[in-house]
């Protein structure tokens, strides 16, 4: 029997050790965190929901190579999740692109759409969030790397800015993200 | 120490954020690959700090189906017989199309002999019974289609002009069959119509044309296609009425298996 109030930490070391007790009460703690950074990067639900399985399986498979030095285990968790959506949305991206056969003017209109269809997404950033407190630059190249995967490079591109313009506000994002986290913590 | 390391540090922050490309990429690869210590933690760091991203979103909850499904996988299986499962759902509907189509043809004989009928009325009971029996031979192809194992079901969702348009795609691997359901896409003019794709990799492959009735659905049979690579993604794109080889037109819905 496991207590309610077994740290994330506690339940993954359990999970490690093949108890499908602790791995249902992290499922329990991490899946809709899982869900809804899948659902806001894929914005399809059913290819959220594959993915939710995806990555449950594989924290099932590889909860013995977590080690707390490896930062907290939502981050790990998570890193997980982008690492598998970012190349969903990667291999999307590629295939789009492919498709892109002609200079259709409603194609690219259509493509154009899609790839800026964070608006569409169910998922809405909170109010008084960290993100929603940074600066609106600094909002919109970290949105765009982190939760629809584009490169430095691409995000430059989109925004016809200098690459340099775009590291300068990532960092500084980082930074302020930083801060936040560490008034939190204090 | 640190300040030896700005410049690292510095892409390690856009690394973590997985935003770092091209030749900087290799570069720092390389450089964490060396073992440096520092940039390791300074990674682990930010991506702690970056969780602060996916805590500023409005939380979803996951259906519960999904549990239940990672659960599955991660069950060793044991075998049964496949038949034994498979037969319980398929022979009820079985059973139940079979024992219309007798009913049918049971009051369609009595009627018969009840009237000591003229011929031609025979021939037009015996044409409702030919109907009634290819109906009924269609639905059973439907159902033994939709209850072969194989059969894997791919969502496909609107894109770019018709983001509230949904799709449904029943798909055979195996035998290179499929059934295709869609709802919500705009009737197309005369000479437009809906073709499927198949896509392999990045190779897109024609699956067939269809269109769609006023309501904006559509319940389209692929011919068996003849390219036996694995398909891992379905898309639907406008095109002109007879079909395109290469897709030419937008994007309206997309799936992935």
């Amino acid at each position: 029997m496991i207590a309610e109030s077994a740290s994330v930490i506690y339940l993954i070391q359990q999970v490690a050790r093949q108890d499908r007790e602790a791995f249902g009460q992290l499922y329990d703690r991490c899946s809709s965190l899982v869900f809804t950074l899948a659902m806001r990067m894929l914005k399809i639900r059913s290819d959220a929901e594959d993915l939710l399985q995806e990555v449950f399986v594989q924290v099932w498979r590889q909860a013995g190579n977590y080690s707390e030095e490896r930062g907290s285990p939502e981050a790990w968790i998570m890193n997980i999740a982008r690492s598998r959506a970012i190349d969903k949305i990667r291999s999307i991206r590629r295939m789009e692109k492919s498709f892109a056969l002609t200079d259709d003017p409603a194609r690219a209109e259509s493509s154009s759409t899609v790839e800026s269809s964070a608006a569409q997404s169910e998922v809405r950033i909170t109010m008084n969030s960290a993100l929603a407190n940074l600066p609106e630059s600094q909002r919109k190249v970290l949105e765009l790397a982190y939760f629809d995967g584009l490169t430095q490079t691409e995000i430059a591109e989109r925004l016809a800015e200098p690459l340099g313009t775009v590291k300068t506000r990532m960092r500084s994002g980082i930074q302020r993200l930083r801060e936040i986290l560490g008034t939190r913590g204090a | 120490m640190a300040t030896e390391h700005e410049n690292w540090l510095a892409q390690g922050e856009i690394y973590a954020l997985g935003a770092l490309d091209g030749e900087e990429l290799r570069e720092f690869q390389a450089h964490l690959a060396s073992g440096c210590a520092i940039c390791d933690a300074h990674i682990r760091q930010t991506r702690d700090s970056l969780t602060l991203l996916h805590q500023s979103l409005s939380v979803m909850t996951p259906p519960v189906a999904v549990k239940t499904r990672v659960f599955d996988q991660i069950t060793p299986k044991i075998q049964t017989p496949v038949q034994a499962q498979s037969g319980g759902w398929s022979a009820w509907r079985w059973w139940l199309v079979g024992a219309g189509a007798l009913a049918a043809a049971a009051v369609v004989l009595a009627l018969a002999w009840s009237l000591t009928g003229t011929r031609d009325q025979l021939a037009k009971l015996q044409a409702q019974i030919a109907a009634l029996q290819n109906e009924s031979a269609q639905k059973d192809q439907l159902i033994q289609f939709l209850s072969t194992p194989e059969v894997r079901s791919v969502e496909l969702a609107g894109l770019g002009p018709t983001p509230e348009a949904k799709g449904k795609l029943f798909w055979n691997p195996t035998t290179r069959r499929g059934l295709l359901i869609t709802f919500g896409l705009p009737k197309t003019a005369t000479d437009k119509a809906y073709e499927l794709w198949g896509i392999a990799g990045n190779e897109p492959v024609p699956a067939g044309v269809f269109i769609v009735d006023e309501r904006g659905q559509a319940r389209f049979q692929l011919p068996q296609l003849a390219d036996g690579r694995n398909f891992d993604k379905f898309a639907v794109t406008l095109e002109p009425a007879g079909g395109v080889a290469k897709p030419s037109g937008p994007m309206v819905l997309l799936g992935s298996l």
